[in-house]
């Protein structure tokens, strides 16, 4: 649920910034595809109580720390990279900005190839879970 | 609203889609995680985009989508499989491939 909202959040804030087809590809793609096949994985399973959580192990603490500091440094660096730039001073509402059709005729003309490989990726997705996850039977050895 | 508001909120959401997966014990709330980290790295790439006046970051941000749902659909399949070995959803008690 809290995913759902925070997904909802971040649509709003691709318009926020004015990138349109993003926050359609999100609310579409992310929310009313991703979320709703997790909803169906939950239903298919069943579980009635998600309260498996016990307290996790001391080992699993110590990497989440890790992770948080190494995107603690990660930050910093980008921070000491960008911290000079001119345009980042600039109010985000004052760029000009990119259109759906800019977008579109990008996608479209120069990055023809991408598309094209992400279609047959799909495909490829779409095979491998259907085959994943079917019921096995006696006779397919 | 300047670019860092946006960089630091990506940041912030992929340090807790990262501690996350490392902390949680339930393999839903790890696909979630992921998710998670993936819509950072989405609000990163979208708010980039803009600063630099270009349209490959948003470009690049259908990519990353497309290959968050197959990712998705894949891992949930996984996941159903292996409720139908095991019958729980807790990672700690899985421990085949341990040494």
């Amino acid at each position: 649920m809290s995913l759902l909202a925070a997904m909802f959040v971040l649509a709003g804030l691709y318009l926020l910034m004015q990138a349109y087809l993003v926050a359609l590809f999100q609310i579409i793609i992310y929310i009313g595809a991703i979320l709703v096949l997790f909803i169906f994985v939950c239903m298919l399973l069943n579980v009635k109580k998600m309260s498996l959580n016990p307290m996790p192990t001391r080992i699993n603490l110590v990497i989440g720390i890790i992770a948080l500091l190494i995107t603690a440094a990660m930050s910093w660096l980008s921070w000491q990279i960008f911290r000079g730039s001119n345009f980042m001073r600039q109010e985000i509402s004052l760029q000009p900005e990119t259109g759906i059709k800019e977008v579109a005729i990008d996608l479209f003309t120069r990055h023809l190839l991408i598309f094209e490989l992400t279609s047959v990726l799909l495909f490829v997705a779409a095979v491998g879970a259907i085959y994943m996850s079917r019921k096995k039977r006696e006779d397919v050895s | 609203m300047t670019l860092y508001h946006f960089i630091g909120l990506g940041i912030m959401l992929f340090a807790v889609g990262a501690a996350g997966f490392f902390i949680r014990n339930n393999t839903i709330v790890l696909l979630i995680c992921v998710e998670i980290m993936l819509n950072a790295v989405n609000l990163i790439f979208a708010s980039f985009a803009r600063y630099l006046h270009g349209t490959e970051g948003q470009i690049f941000i259908f990519m990353v989508m497309t290959v968050a749902a197959a990712e998705a659909a894949i891992g949930l399949a996984i996941i159903i499989t292996l409720y139908r070995q095991v019958k729980t959803l807790d990672m700690s008690k899985i421990t085949l491939l341990k040494g």
